[in-house]
Parts: C-alpha cells; sequence; structure tokens
C-alpha cells in the first residue's frame, strides 16, 4: 500500500472512494474558468449530489472526473490513487489518455441516446464485460439477466433500444454501468430528457443502488429526489462550489449561503403555483 | 404501326449493349466505393498533405460532367502518352465521378454517429479500435446506406454517357438503330425497356438494404 | 507545354466561350422554368386527390429511374414522331431539362411543404387567417427557406447535365471546342488535351461557386 499511498494527493481524505483537489477547467480561447478550485471528497459508499443553475459547470465535473475532458489545474483521485492530473495549455487535448481498465472503474449515464443502437439490449450490457475486461461469456450473461430483473426489464433482453420507452433505455443504461462493477458511478442528469411520468421508475433504480451502498455523484434538477438520496450536496455556480455540505436535510431547509436559498426558491416557487391550481 | 418483328430481331442487341453497360459500371461503382472508402478514410483521420489533396479532388469532381472527364480522358490524355481503351476510360470516370459522391455519402453516415456514443464507449473503457468497429462504424454504416444507394443509381444512369466514347451499351444501341432502320418508337421502347429491368431491382434492392441496416425502424 | 498555342490563337478563346454562353444559357433558362413548374409539381402532390397522386408519383419515378441521356432521345427523337412536334435539339435539352428539374424540385417542395410541422397551420387558422393566407404568408416563407439550397445544388447538376446537349448535336462548348479541334488537326495534333482540358475548367468555373453557395445556405439554414 505503500506506494499507492506515496501517490495520495495532499489533502485527499483516507478512505474516500474519489476526491477532487483544486480542479480547474478551461476551454482554449476562454478567458473565464468553467470549474475553478473544486474541491469534495466522496466516501466510500456515499452518494454526493451536485446541484446548481444551468451554466455552473456541474455537467463539467462529471465530465473531467470520467475522462472525457482534459483539466488544467488540480487533481482527482480514486481510491487514494491520482488518476488525473491538471496541466497547464492542455486546452486542445481531446480526452484522457488513462487506460481502458481504469475506465471501467468510473461508470457514467448520460441524459440520453447513449445505447448503442445497433445492439440488442442484453448486447448493450454485455459488449464492455466481454471486450474490455474479458469476461466468461456465461457468466456475464448470468449477471446481466440478474440485473435486468432488478430493473425491472427481463423480458426486454432481445428488444432493440427503438422499442423501448426514454425512461427504460436510462434504466439499461444503468445496468450496462453496474456490470462493470465501477467504484464510483457519475450520473449526469439522468432523467432530464424523460416524459415526467418516466422519472419515477429510472429514480427508484438509483435509490436501490444507494441502499446498496454503490458510491455515486449524481447531477440533477429533481430536488425532491436529491433530498431524498443525497448524503453530501454540492452546489455549483459559474464554475465555484458556493456550498458544501454533508447535511442535505439542512442544506434544503436551512441553507447558509443567500444564493443557495434564492436558487431553491426557483423551485419552490414553481410548487407554490402549482399548489394554487 | 408498332413492329413487333423489329423488336424480336434485334433484342438481343439490346442484351448485349445491356451487358456492357452492366459491365462498365459494376466495375465502375467498385472503383468509386474503394475511392470513396479511401478518401473518407484519409478526412476521418486528418492525414495531413493527403487531406487537402482529397478536397480538391472532391470540388473537381463534383463540378464537372461525366461526358468531359470522358473526352479528356479518351481524347485528351493520349496526347500525354496515356493511351487508355474505351473500357478502361469509361470505367475510369465513373470511379472518379463516383468517388467523391461515395466519399460524401460516406462521411455523412460517420457525421450522423452522435458523439455520446464515442463518449459512451470510452467511458465503458473501449479501446480507440473497439469504439470505431464495435460502436461508430456499425453505426455509420446505417447512416451511408442511404446516399451509397442513391449514388449506386446515379452511377449507373451515368453509365449511358459511355455511349459518346463509342462504347455499346444500350444508349448506343438504340442511337445506333434509330441512325440505320428509322424505327424510333421501337427502337426508343427496347431502350425505356432496357433502363426499367436493371434499374427498376437495384432500385428495390437499395430500399430493402436502407430498412435492413435502419437501427431505429428494424 | 507544347500545343498550348492553339488556345492563342485568335478566335479560339471567344468562340469557346461563346460556346460556353448557349450552355449557360440552356442550363439558365431550363432552372428559372423548373422553379414554377417544381411549385406546381410539388403542390399537386401534397393534394389527397388519388389520381393526382398516382399519376404524379408515375411521372416523378419515370423521370428519376431513366438517365438523363435516355430521356434527351425520347424528347429528340420520340416526341418529333408522336405528336409531330418539330423540336430541334436545343428545344428537346430545354424540356427535358425542365420537366426533370420540375420532378426533382417537385419532391423537394413536396418534402418541404410536409417538413412544415402542422402546429403552424394550426397557429394561423386560430389566428383566422384564411387558407390562401396561411399558405402565403406561413407556410410557403418557411418552404422556400429549406429549398433554396437544394435548389441551388439542382441548378449545378442541370449545368453538368447541358454537356449531354453535345450528343444531340446543338453546338454548344463542347461541340465548338470539336470544331476547333478537327479544323486545327495538322497544325496543331496535341490541341485536343489543351481544349478538353479548357472546357474541363470552364464547366468547374461555372458549377464550383453553385456548390459553394449551397454548401453555404445549407449550413446557415439547416438547423431551423
Amino acid at each position: 500500500m505503500t506506494d499507492i499511498d506515496a501517490n495520495v494527493s495532499a489533502g485527499a481524505a483516507k478512505g474516500a472512494a474519489l476526491s477532487v483537489r483544486n480542479l480547474v477547467k478551461q476551454y482554449a480561447n476562454a478567458d473565464r474558468r468553467v470549474l475553478d478550485d473544486v474541491s469534495f471528497d466522496v466516501p466510500k459508499g456515499r452518494v454526493l449530489v451536485v446541484v446548481g443553475p444551468s451554466g455552473s459547470g456541474k455537467s463539467t465535473l462529471l465530465r473531467t472526473i470520467a475522462g472525457l475532458e482534459p483539466i488544467q489545474g488540480g487533481q482527482i483521485a480514486l481510491e487514494g490513487k491520482v488518476i488525473e492530473t491538471g496541466k497547464p495549455g492542455s486546452e486542445k487535448d481531446g480526452r484522457s489518455a488513462r487506460s481502458s481498465e481504469l475506465r471501467t472503474h468510473i461508470g457514467m449515464v448520460f441524459q440520453s441516446y447513449d445505447l448503442f443502437p445497433n445492439k440488442t439490449v442484453l448486447g448493450n450490457i454485455m459488449m464492455a464485460p466481454l471486450l474490455v475486461q474479458k469476461r466468461d461469456k456465461a457468466e456475464v450473461e448470468r449477471e446481466a439477466l440478474e440485473l435486468l430483473g432488478k430493473v425491472g426489464l427481463a423480458d426486454r433482453k432481445d428488444s432493440w433500444p427503438h422499442e423501448l420507452s426514454g425512461g427504460q433505455r436510462q434504466r439499461i443504461a444503468i445496468c450496462r454501468a453496474l456490470i462493470l462493477h465501477p467504484e464510483v458511478l457519475l450520473f449526469d442528469e439522468i432523467t432530464a430528457a424523460l416524459d415526467p411520468e418516466m422519472v419515477r421508475e429510472v429514480l427508484d433504480v438509483v435509490i436501490g443502488l444507494a441502499q446498496a451502498g454503490q458510491t455515486m455523484v449524481i447531477v440533477t434538477h429533481e430536488m425532491r429526489f436529491a433530498r431524498a438520496i443525497a448524503d453530501e450536496i454540492i452546489m455549483l455556480e459559474d464554475g465555484h462550489i458556493v456550498e458544501q455540505s454533508t447535511d442535505p436535510e439542512r442544506f434544503f431547509t436551512e441553507p447558509e449561503t443567500e444564493r443557495a436559498r434564492q436558487f431553491l426558491r426557483t423551485f419552490e416557487f414553481e410548487r407554490a403555483s402549482h399548489d394554487q391550481q | 404501326m408498332f413492329d413487333w418483328s423489329f423488336v424480336q430481331r434485334y433484342a438481343p442487341f439490346f442484351v448485349k449493349g445491356m451487358e456492357m453497360t452492366l459491365f462498365i459500371s459494376v466495375i465502375g461503382i467498385v472503383l468509386a466505393l474503394v475511392v470513396g472508402l479511401i478518401c473518407a478514410g484519409v478526412e476521418l483521420a486528418k492525414v495531413p498533405v493527403a487531406r487537402q489533396i482529397v478536397r480538391v479532388y472532391i470540388e473537381i469532381s463534383r463540378n464537372t460532367p461525366l461526358l468531359v472527364q470522358l473526352y479528356f480522358l479518351f481524347f485528351g490524355l493520349p496526347k500525354l502518352g496515356v493511351v487508355w481503351s474505351a473500357e478502361t476510360c469509361a470505367i475510369v470516370g465513373l470511379g472518379f465521378l463516383g468517388g467523391s459522391y461515395m466519399a460524401e455519402a460516406m462521411r455523412a453516415g460517420l457525421q450522423a454517429v452522435p458523439e455520446v456514443q464515442r463518449e459512451t464507449a470510452y467511458v465503458l473503457g473501449f479501446t480507440p479500435l473497439q469504439s470505431i468497429t464495435r460502436v461508430v462504424l456499425p453505426q455509420a454504416v446505417s447512416g451511408a446506406i442511404p446516399g451509397i444507394v442513391a449514388n449506386v443509381i446515379f452511377l449507373f444512369k451515368e453509365s449511358s454517357v459511355v455511349s459518346a466514347i463509342a462504347l455499346a451499351d444500350v444508349m448506343y444501341m438504340a442511337k445506333d438503330l434509330i441512325g440505320m432502320y428509322y424505327n424510333t418508337y421501337e427502337s426508343l421502347a427496347m431502350l425505356i425497356v432496357s433502363y426499367l429491368i436493371v434499374l427498376l431491382p437495384i432500385s428495390l434492392i437499395g430500399t430493402w438494404l436502407e430498412r435492413r441496416f435502419d437501427y431505429a425502424r428494424r | 507545354m507544347q500545343g498550348a498555342e492553339i488556345l492563342l490563337l485568335p478566335g479560339v478563346m471567344p468562340r469557346l466561350l461563346q460556346g460556353l454562353w448557349v450552355t449557360v444559357w440552356i442550363a439558365a433558362v431550363s432552372v428559372i422554368v423548373s422553379v414554377p413548374v417544381g411549385l406546381l409539381v410539388g403542390w399537386l402532390m401534397t393534394l389527397k386527390n388519388p389520381v393526382v397522386r398516382v399519376l404524379m408519383r408515375i411521372y416523378l419515378d419515370f423521370i428519376r429511374i431513366m438517365p438523363q441521356l435516355a430521356l434527351l432521345f425520347l424528347a429528340y427523337y420520340g416526341f418529333a414522331r408522336w405528336f409531330d412536334w418539330n423540336l430541334d435539339a436545343t428545344g428537346a435539352c430545354v424540356l427535358v431539362f425542365i420537366l426533370w428539374g420540375g420532378a426533382e424540385l417537385g419532391d423537394l417542395v413536396r418534402g418541404a411543404l410536409q417538413s412544415i410541422p402542422e402546429i403552424q397551420a394550426e397557429s394561423a387558422y386560430v389566428l383566422g387567417l384564411t387558407g390562401w393566407q396561411s399558405f402565403v404568408h406561413v407556410i410557403l416563407p418557411q418552404a422556400l427557406r429549406r429549398l433554396l439550397p437544394a435548389s441551388v445544388n439542382l441548378a449545378t447538376r442541370i449545368v453538368k447535365t447541358t454537356s449531354l446537349a453535345v450528343l444531340l448535336g446543338v453546338v454548344e462548348v463542347i461541340k465548338v471546342g470539336q470544331q476547333i479541334i478537327d479544323a486545327n488537326r495538322f497544325q496543331y495534333p496535341d490541341g485536343t488535351l489543351w481544349i478538353y482540358g479548357v472546357i474541363f475548367f470552364m464547366y468547374f468555373i461555372v458549377c464550383w461557386p453553385l456548390s459553394i453557395v449551397a454548401r453555404r445556405l445549407e449550413k446557415r439554414w439547416a438547423n431551423d
């Protein structure tokens, strides 16, 4: 363990599944930083929810953790091991050169359209374990069916993505990420593109995962869901952390900053106007 | 009025002509597919100098008529010491013309694959090669098929121009018979029927292929 | 390079340019007349009347599946006999290009008209516009925006196809080139290369800007 410990960035909390330290993200030809000095830890088995207005950098944060965008400063560590170090001047670089194997340790589900349309449900789920992890086919199929059963879609194993509803697709995308046994799962507004009546079936799956002890980072606009699932919460605005709390109940009822209060009020106004109808 | 005996007598000419039409078109189309694939590959991989050459080629090929390309190959090139048979000129001409159209169709297919598909492949740990062969290409093919099918039909029709460099295709037969016997009706009817017999099935197969590869409709 | 002097002979370039003018003229007339024909055909294709629909379908499919050269032969040799029309070669070309351009444009018009969301017509209706007002002020302007890039593309194709006119004996740029080559066969045996090279270049110079315009329009209007 010593060589791994040597890798731990200064100040990363022990026992954290994911540590982000002083992360800076900047695009080429842009003065403003999309993410500026963002630091947090996600302890193993806990759920971090990231909220904030649109354009605050929430999605970008997840994308840098997944290696989809290079970072210009700071560090990202997975289970104490540094996997990404910021390099100034890397604005135009493409995706991180991290290994295939490492990528399977961080799962990600996107807003929509990420099932492979040329594969069946089972084909989608089994592709990565077979191609990347080189696991045994029979074993992978057994696990895939088990996962499908858990999300209530066992009967759709041979369907094509276009035959499924948005909610079903997202549940399958979650299975596809889960089968790799990632240390951390990233959810980027996975219900934002769904019809309202399908949101519930997807969020129920996520709540089940939280209860099973899956470490997750969730970006969402569903405030009631956030309140129900969060162990820790971060509010981002303009690339900065405005408020950070390990007591979500408190954040949602008595936020410390004026900015967070304003932000949360926008949701309440919506609800109040609904109640009057 | 309509002379059936003329049709009976000269139908074999059209069969012969269609053999020539098919021969030139099929090889020309295969050549066009190869050229198109190379061009699309060069553009996809962003190969430095080759990329500019491909751009220039595509512009020239798309903005000049096949007939002029053929005349240049058949009558012009021999003055530079390059003497090709009419068949070779016709095939090279079709390949030169069709290559750019095929390249565009293939590029359109590639561009139709959403970025999130590549991102998903990356996050799932696929190597770049796996991402291209397992995720991007299968979808790109489905996006490119309608364009490729349209180009096949287009090139097949364009092949009618090779009669201008004295290749005895269907078109040439029709012109010949009209010129020799003045049996205009019968010759034109046989001309139309010849093209319909070949192009209708191609167009039906094309529609079937489009369905077969359309993942959103299958 | 030997033989290039042929291009400098008095009268050669002016004659080629005159030939090019004939080519461009045939293409321009065809494109201009194709537009109203295409609008009419496109509108007819959106009608519910089954007879009109079938007729339009046959017209469109036949024009599309036949090589343009075969259509030119039909018009030039066939129409003269069937209808006792004395179409000269230029007339046959213009007729075929109009029928062809009208069919292609018609299909584009149909696609453009059908791509306008129903809600647009419904909004116009609710606002009290008449059917005709709704078509002229709401539907048509939106359809035309989608139509323009494809129409410019079609113009490029018609210009290129005009080259086939030489095969019916129209004295356009290629024919003029052939006459020049023949007249100087012994003096400039290598003239073939240069004359065809220049014709090649001329077509490119006419078509290329059109392609660029079409691409620009497509890019700008693709998403709205």
